[in-house]
This record gives C-alpha cells, structure tokens and sequence, in this order.
C-alpha cells in the first residue's frame, strides 16, 4: 500500500517536475490530458485503489503515446538521412579512399607488367629495354605459355577500362 | 474520405496557398464543389474549421517535440548527425501548416481560442530544443555554457517561428525544398560558431547542397 502510494506521489512529482522542466505547460496536449485526468481522480474522494490503478493506466498511455511518437519520428529521421545523403557532395575523406583504391589498382597493373615483362625476356628484345610493359609488349608476350596468357588477358581488360575511349578509336580507324 | 476530412483537407491546402484571411468558407464550397449549407452541417463558420486545423497541428507537432525531450535523438556523438535531421522534421511539419505562421499575429489576434495552444506548442519546441542543445553538450560536440545554451536554444526557436515569414518577405514563393534547407541551414548556423572542426563539415555539407539547390532552380 505505501508503495503504491509512494508510487503515485512520485508519479505526480515527475510530471511537476517534466512540466517545469518542458516550461508552462510545454509538455503539451498529452501531459494536459493526463493532468485533467489525475486531477479528475482526485475530486471526489475515491478509493484510494481506484486512484492507483488510473495511474497506473496513465503511465502506461503515456508511455504508449511516447513510444509510438518516437516510432514516427525516427522513420521521419531516416527518411530524412537518405534524402541527405543522396545530396551531399563528395566529401575529402572519400575522395582519399578513392585515390588509395586506385593507387592499389595501378601496382598491382604494374607487377602484372613486371611479371609479363621478365617472362617475355628473350623471345623479345623491347621489354628488356623498357621496364614496365606496355600494352603492344603484352601482346607480343601473350605466345609464352598459359599462365602468362592469363595474366596477359587481365592486364588487357584492365587497360581497356582505363582507355576505353582509345579502343573505341581505334575500332573505327580499323 | 468523408466529407468532414474533405472540407480540412481542402481548407488547409487553399489557407496555404492563398492565405488565410483571403479564403472563405463560400471559396471552400466552391472548391469542393459542395453547397455552403452542406459545409454549414458540419463546420458552423471558417473559426470552427481553423480551431480544429489547429487542433490537429498541435497534436501531430507535440509528438514531435516531446521525442527529443523524452530521450536524446542521438544515443552517442556517432549519431549526432540525427539532431539536425530532427529539425527537417520539425520544419517539414511545421510547412504543411504555413499558413499559421504568416501573419501570426493577426491570425492569433482574430481566433482567440487557438493562441493558448499556440503559446504551448512555442514553449514546447523552446524545450526541445534546449534539449537537443543539452545532448550537445553532454556528448561534447558543443561547448557552451549554460546561459548560452538559453539563449541558443530560444534563437533558434525565434527563427524556426518566423522563418517561413521572413522567406516569403525575401523570396516570394520558392521551393519548399529550398525554404526548408535554408531554415535548417540558418538553424545550423547558429549552432556552428559552438561546433569543432568534425561537426563543423555537416554544416559544410548543407551550405554545398544549399548552392546546388539555388543552381538548379536558377538553370
């Protein structure tokens, strides 16, 4: 009994205290609601059962009402974030992380070249002289066993993505 | 929709698009295409019509402005970033109901009823926001005393009240779209003299997409 008392007088204390903390009544509707209806179980001198179980209602409508406010406005929330996100110009930090990619990329090409390059050794004369294989010692290195044809096939596909523009040139001249 | 539904809804999109006090209840019949006694039936003048408008406003916005007030928006500074979608909310739900906020006073003036409400709701999104600014603190994104967080927090709601009016001054009509960023970014600006580098490129961000909006509606 004296804790659901305590529990009511506590109840009443929070609200007071949410309304001075929310200003004159800036909890709005909801807690004024909740105020006519504590106010309306106190009125007439009611059982003291009565008075507990229309807090304990209240506190579970609050809740309920607080709960769902929250549901919509974190949708609201997200949606928002999207919208945002699809608008917002690249940032620096992704710009970097672009860069790094592509300077992975481009070693990665260059051991492949290397490789190909060290591979062809004898049957061609041109890629001792230049170290990193362009795209004409590819092709003259693709003769050389499976592996390197492999190799070779990578290499050319990475190359016509980066010179897409070339290849298609090229096509019309031919 | 019954016809009830029908005649708010109309009136709300005809209050914000040709004001206010420049629509009667006869232009809402009109619009409907029903008899003004049958509006009569179930609104007994354009006060009743605007009272519950109104009432409906404050129900929809109150949820909205007790979240930050019941629980911080962003549970940590990783988050920090839903604070400011928050205030789109706010906005967006704010713009729906324009019409209220131009010419407020005159508007509060003429129905009496609705200016207790309207009192609330004000002091309402004061809270909020005081709120909001508070999570800042604790979480440290900003760094402002308590007396500055007051005066913060009551800016804010300053220009959030009066921001469609002072963008139709300006502006005439625009874009909700860009009214909107624009208030956010306005609201943003006042955070920012309090903000770190890191927060700082969020408010970066909108003033980017901010030129692209004006770009694009100029092209």
């Amino acid at each position: 009994m004296a804790d659901e008392k305590s529990k009511v007088t506590d109840k009443a204390s929070e609200i007071a205290k949410n309304i001075w903390l929310a200003g004159v009544g800036a909890y709005g509707k909801a807690v004024e609601e909740a105020q006519g209806r504590l106010e309306k179980a106190m009125e007439p001198p009611k059982l003291f059962r009565d008075l507990v179980k229309a807090g304990a209602a209240l506190e579970e409508d609050a809740r309920e009402g607080t709960l769902a406010a929250r549901h919509t406005v974190e949708e609201r929330i997200n949606r928002v974030r999207e919208n945002f996100h699809n608008q917002r110009p690249a940032r620096i930090e992704d710009l970097m992380a672009l860069h790094k990619k592509v300077d992975q990329l481009t070693k990665k090409v260059d051991q492949l070249s290397k490789a190909l390059a060290e591979q062809g050794v004898g049957r061609s004369s041109r890629s001792k002289t230049h170290k990193t294989a362009k795209k004409s010692d590819v092709i003259a290195a693709t003769g050389s066993g499976r592996a390197v044809k492999k190799q070779a096939r990578a290499v050319s596909t990475a190359n016509k993505k980066t010179s897409g523009g070339r290849s298609a040139t090229s096509k019309r001249k031919a | 929709m019954k016809t009830r539904d029908r005649i708010l809804h109309t009136s709300l999109a005809l209050f914000n698009e040709e004001g206010e006090p420049n629509t009667t209840t006869i232009d809402i019949a009109n619009e409907l295409d029903i008899s003004p006694g049958n509006l009569y039936y179930h609104f007994k003048g354009k006060d009743q019509i605007i009272t519950e408008l109104f009432q409906q406003y404050e129900h929809a916005m109150s949820h909205t402005l007790t979240a930050p007030i019941v629980r911080p928006l962003s549970p940590d500074r990783a988050s920090v970033e839903d604070n400011w979608y928050y205030l789109y909310v706010v906005m967006e739900e704010m713009y729906q109901y324009r019409f209220l906020y131009h010419n407020l006073d005159n508007l509060l003036q003429r129905y009496r009823e609705i200016k207790r409400g309207f009192k609330r709701l004000i002091q309402l999104k004061r809270t909020a926001l005081y709120a909001i600014c508070q999570t800042l603190v604790q979480q440290e994104v900003i760094d402002a005393k308590d007396q500055q967080l007051l005066g913060l927090a009551d800016n804010m709601t300053l220009n959030l009240t009066f921001w469609f009016s002072y963008d139709t001054l300006l502006h005439d009509n625009r874009s909700p779209q860009v009214t909107i960023h624009q208030g956010v970014l306005q609201l943003l600006a006042m955070v920012a003299p309090y903000l770190g580098d890191d927060e700082l490129s969020f408010y970066h961000d909108c003033e980017a997409i901010y030129i692209n909006m004006l770009a694009d509606t100029a092209g």
